[in-house]
């Protein structure tokens, strides 16, 4: 089912047609939907032993990821069509925008870590030219830190995948884990080392600290709907892989409890404030929002590594508001450039006059970032909360809420200033200087229906909370 | 979903009301003015409605789970009852005066919108009886009102505004983290149950923590010590119907908040009780001693907002202490808290009526204003005495009823030892700040009704169409029920009073107050002398002073460099966020430091060997395919990061080693 859906898009790389692109990503999402929805657990792509078979398996995690790339694909590429007019190079910068959703909606589906490994790397190699579309020096030198970055979290991989593989009874995503107890008895150390290892290795792509120094360099320079796709969806491969190393490689109990627990949950707290703090002081618009999504990325893997029901409905649910409103952000940063030439958060004065629904867009969707109720980002607050209230070990417990909130609280320090200077400009602004600077109907729409979706689904969280009540049920 | 759906359409039509006027307002501005009216009358017809609905037994509930992740959960008790009417009344009151107000204002369509949208979150949160409904509505009115706020746009309220919205964030996630532990402690947030849930708990510890971080954020919209600096920033800056609405019922959701922790989660917990009453005592003494210096009409009633404030939180203080006699300190709470919100909008409206005329707030440049102007000037004067509680007014009752509280606390020690000392001293400042509000306000009333303008008083005189009659109701209006409920408090005041005390757990009264006995008139009389004594001494002879004219005009004489908020608190976060972007900037550099190590190395390797960029190499086959810049690119890139992956290879295989 998904080759099929791969075949398409192989097939059509080239044509420079906005609205065959458009077909192609609305023919995957819908292809996507009918494949996880198909019955059919998966295919084998190519079988070469036992052990190095590609491999596609469809469960709810999977699901979630899937569609959520999909849709956010149709979204970006609507997006681009009046923004890569500007731009450029249409037809390079949608022949890899395609490649890279086969392979970031196969990266979920995948059925073991061979798979994974083989589609993660294939997504960085093609994904690199959306970083380097502009091919100006700072654009070259991203790239090349992006790959840097990557190759390395990649190396750091395949050195946990090896020894798994001795460690394993299998290496198939199994919910609950793969270990063999027997095995590891011998060297318990040095399979939390390998876990360690595997999430950090992966958590390149999130941008965690100490290896997010790729993101504030590559989002900035790439354009707009690349960088929404790269900071909203992109970096969830990472996610993905991170819940598929912890939950069905390593398993919650093993990890649960030790030093590398405790560690890791010390490390995402840090890359939480850190993320936060940098953006707060960040003056580039775009890099500010990379900042943020170091910060934001992190919640997500904090919550995974809770390893609880709580922490990981959190962790997905901030999975699904972080997609949409970074995108969304992402978005009106690109408006911002290609209508009115702001690179800088100084800038924005009176913005709200010019160009009103997209600063509204921005208003509601930066609320939800903050986690200011109804929006997504309060429910999967609350839940990240709960979760690490939860914890066993006190200090971490209350320490992990209350960096929560402070991040919140600088969240809202580096987002609410630029609408409420974007709306309010002063009493001495000049109303006649105002020009009608609102893009297209095709910019606006992606924009407007993310942001409905912000809001709405933080209204009506119940259908997704099942949907992810599904996914916890078998882990725990 | 389920209940009473009229409680929904509370809550949810004014929101509706704001999309539909937004939209009349963008063809016909008039139209949308009697739209935004006819909205707030609607409002006001369906509370009345409900009446029956609204009781403490058997009250009007309604339900809609898994709205967010919890349920919007509303319940419509007496006290809900009492806070939902005068939410309603307040807002069709000032939407009257909106049209004359704004009449020459910018962007009054955004005012109507965040109006009317702060009507319903406002509503919300009186009616709601979950926490997380009342926490969800909170955080939407802080937003909304935040608009009303910055309205003006002038550098004055843009700097109010920030530090409106910084309060509220700051505050609403303090409460958010209140109400995370409040959840793992007592494992519910209805707030019917707090009280036995609470009293269940063993160890309070966390508990208390909770309260005080709920405490924290609730008092900061309630303008309670130290967070009340925002209000005599905002309130002056904002349009005067937002600052009547701000003052009046938006304060008041922070008092509701407030007695949720005093009289619900610590019910008769002395510890609390305590803690509640010296954050009033301050509060109520600071708000009327800054009041008293203020020389700006519209500061000069937010400050006196904080006092009442004050008072209302010593109150809530007292029922904690009083324990099982709480039913006095209860009583004066609740109707100083709907007396404050009568008297502030009747004051602030007023102002509202000078500033439209004059454009000043200044007293030296309004003063002389309501002069031959008897209706604004009968409209202030209940205000005035109502505030300053003069028997025959409904702020006496109030006051009477708080002050017994603390009497009665006293004469529970039956000695006069050293434990009651502390409860004298409370009483000794509460008699103060009540002359000091008499000061303040006789000082307002005195300049703008009695005396001349010391420039051009014929002009002044002159202005007979000051309000149009749309305005004169609303003013009128909110003055009626001052003195009503102050004569006959027996029949009218203390059956709200009733009415309101179940939420607050009070018990029946031991025995009536008698209003009019010498015993209980002994306070006002002292309070109201005291006040005539710092008006003659202070406010005429220290804070008045003859300008080069001749002329005695008032000047501020608060010292400058006493502003916790300009030296204290904003310096304070500029320098954590300072500090703390240095630390992370350093673990950012340090992070990244290898890496542009290796970038340096590499970058210098692969230019020492130039054949690989033109020798038939795969890379030069990719080349056919794209053009050159790129496959260079790749093919460094892809060189170098097999380099980096290697090397990390090597580097782990060594520790493993080593390990």
């Amino acid at each position: 089912m998904i080759t099929g859906a791969f075949l398409a898009m192989f097939k059509q790389k080239g044509r420079n047609l906005d609205y065959t692109v458009l077909a192609i990503s609305v023919t995957t999402f819908v292809l996507t939907l009918l494949a996880v929805y198909s019955g059919e657990p998966g295919v084998d792509l190519i079988y070469v032993t036992d052990l190095l078979c590609m491999k596609l398996r469809v469960d709810d995690v999977g699901r979630l990821f899937a569609i959520l790339t999909s849709f956010m694909w149709v979204m970006a590429i609507m997006f681009s069509f009046e923004y890569m007019d500007h731009e450029g190079h249409k037809t390079r910068f949608y022949s890899f925008m395609l490649l890279c959703l086969g392979v970031s909606v196969g990266l979920p589906l995948s059925g073991n870590i061979f798979t994974m490994y083989m589609f993660y790397e294939m997504l960085t190699v093609l994904s690199m030219p959306l970083v380097i579309h502009s091919y100006s020096k700072e654009a070259i030198n991203a790239g090349k830190r992006y790959l840097m970055f990557s190759f390395f979290g990649a190396s750091l991989v395949l050195t946990g995948f090896l020894f798994l593989n001795y460690f394993g009874t299998t290496l198939d995503f199994t919910a609950g884990g793969v270990l063999d107890m027997v095995k590891v008895s011998q060297n318990p150390t040095l399979v939390l080392v390998l876990f360690v290892l595997m999430f950090i290795g992966f958590s390149v792509k999130a941008g965690m600290f100490p290896l997010h120094a790729w993101l504030p360099t590559a989002h900035p320079i790439a354009p707009a709907p690349a960088s929404a796709l790269l900071s909203g969806v992109i970096t969830k491969a990472g996610v993905v892989a991170i819940i598929r190393v912890t939950f069905y490689l390593f398993g919650a109990e093993f990890i649960s409890g030790t030093w590398a627990h405790t560690g890791l949950l010390v490390l995402t707290l840090v890359s939480v404030f850190l993320g936060s703090m940098l953006a707060y002081k960040e003056q580039h618009f775009k890099r500010r929002l990379a900042y943020s999504s170091v910060s934001q990325l992190s919640y997500i893997l904090f919550g995974i590594i809770i390893l609880s029901t709580n922490g990981l409905t959190g962790a997905l649910m901030h999975v699904i508001a972080h997609s949409a409103i970074k995108v969304t952000l992402f978005f009106v940063a690109g408006v911002m450039i290609f209508k009115a030439e702001i690179h800088h958060v100084d800038e924005v004065t009176g913005l709200g006059k010019s160009m009103p629904i997209t600063m509204w867009c921005y208003s509601l969707v930066s609320l939800g970032l903050i986690g200011i109720p109804p929006t997504t980002g309060y429910v999967s607050k609350w839940f990240l909360a709960q979760g690490s209230l939860g914890l066993a070990n006190q200090i971490i417990a209350y320490g992990g809420a209350i960096v929560l909130l402070i991040s919140a609280l600088l969240t809202a320090g580096y987002l609410i200033p630029i609408f409420t200077e974007a709306f309010f400009p002063g009493k001495d602004f000049d109303y006649s200087s105002v020009k009608k600077l609102e893009p297209g109907m095709t910019t606006l729409i992606p924009m407007l229906v993310l942001t409905a979706i912000t809001v709405l689904v933080g209204m009506f969280p119940g259908p997704v909370l099942g949907f992810i009540s599904n996914v916890t049920k078998i882990l725990f | 979903m389920n209940g009473n759906f009229l409680l929904l359409f509370l809550a949810f039509w004014p929101m509706i009301g704001a999309l539909i006027g937004y939209m009349l307002g963008r063809k016909n501005k008039t139209q949308r003015d009697y739209f935004a009216v006819f909205v707030c009358a609607v409002e006001m017809v369906i509370v009345g409605l409900l009446f029956k609905s609204a009781s403490n037994s058997a009250p009007a509930v309604f339900e809609w789970a898994g709205f967010s992740g919890f349920r919007i959960y509303f319940k419509l008790d007496g006290f809900r009852y009492i806070y939902a009417f005068i939410t309603a009344f307040m807002w069709l009151c000032t939407t009257m005066l909106s049209p004359e107000y704004f009449a020459h204002y910018r962007n009054r369509n955004r005012y109507y919108f965040f109006t009317l949208m702060t009507l319903g979150a406002t509503m919300a949160v009186f009616l709601s009886a979950d926490l997380m409904t009342t926490f969800l509505f909170f955080e939407v009115m802080s937003f909304t009102s935040y608009v009303q706020v910055i309205h003006d746009e002038s550098d004055g309220a843009k700097y109010a505004a920030q530090g409106y919205v910084a309060v509220a964030v700051i505050g609403g996630l303090v409460m958010l983290m209140g109400i995370f532990v409040l959840y793992t402690q007592i494992g519910t947030t209805d707030m019917a149950l707090f009280t036995e849930a609470a009293a269940a708990l063993n160890d309070k510890s966390k508990l208390f923590i909770a309260s005080l971080c709920i405490l924290f954020g609730f008092g900061s919209k309630a303008g309670m010590f130290p967070l009340h600096f925002w209000l005599p920033q905002a309130h002056p800056v904002a349009p005067a119907p937002a600052s009547s609405l701000l003052s009046g019922v938006l304060t008041k959701t922070g008092i509701f908040g407030i007695l949720l922790v005093g009289s619900n989660l610590f019910l008769h917990d002395e510890k609390m009780g305590v803690i509640i009453l010296c954050l009033g005592v301050v509060t109520m003494f600071l708000g009327a001693f800054l009041a008293l210096f203020s020389i700006d009409l519209k500061r000069t009633l937010a400050c006196s907002s904080v006092s009442q404030i004050g008072f209302i939180i010593v109150g809530v203080g007292m029922q904690g202490i009083l324990g099982e006699h709480n039913a006095i300190a209860v009583q004066g709470t609740l109707l100083h808290m709907v007396n404050h919100s009568m008297f502030k909008l009747l004051l602030f409206m007023s102002a509202g009526v000078v500033y439209m005329n004059m454009h000043k707030l200044d007293l030296n440049d309004i003063r002389g204003f309501g002069r031959k102007k008897p209706v604004l000037m009968v409209c202030f004067l209940i205000g005035f005495l109502g505030i300053i509680g003069l028997p025959g007014f409904s702020g006496y009752i109030s006051k009477t009823l708080i002050h017994e509280s603390i009497v009665e606390k006293i004469w529970l020690f039956h000695d006069y030892s050293n434990a009651s000392t502390f409860f004298q001293i409370v009483e000794a400042i509460f008699t103060l700040s009540g002359g000091l509000t008499a000061a303040y306000m006789t000082k307002l009333f005195v300049a703008i009704f009695i005396e001349k303008n010391n420039t051009d008083q014929a002009k002044l005189d002159a202005k007979k169409n000051y309000m149009k009659p749309m305005s004169t109701i609303a003013l009128v209006a909110s003055a009626v029920m001052i003195p009503v409920f102050g004569l006959f408090p027996q029949q009218t005041f203390m059956k709200v009073a009733d009415f309101g005390k179940y939420f607050m757990h009070g018990h029946a009264l031991e025995h009536a107050v008698e209003f009019f006995a010498w015993q209980n008139l002994k306070g006002a009389v002292a309070s109201l002398v005291i006040g005539a004594i710092l008006y003659l001494l202070v406010v005429r002879i220290c804070l008045m002073k003859k300008d080069e004219n001749g002329n005695t005009i008032y000047v501020n004489s608060w010292p400058i460099f006493v502003n916790l908020e300009k030296y204290i608190y904003r310096p304070v976060l500029a320098f954590l966020s300072t500090f703390f972007y240095y630390i992370c900037k350093m673990l950012d550099i340090f992070v990244n430091m290898p890496w542009a190590l290796v970038t340096h190395v590499v970058d210098h390797a692969i230019a020492l060997y130039p054949k690989w960029d033109t020798h038939k190499s795969t890379a030069k086959r990719i080349e056919h395919y794209l053009d050159d810049n790129y496959s260079r690119l790749i093919a460094t890139s892809l060189s170098y990061g097999l380099i980096v992956s290697f090397a990390g290879l090597v580097i782990f295989m060594l520790v493993m080693w080593f390990m």
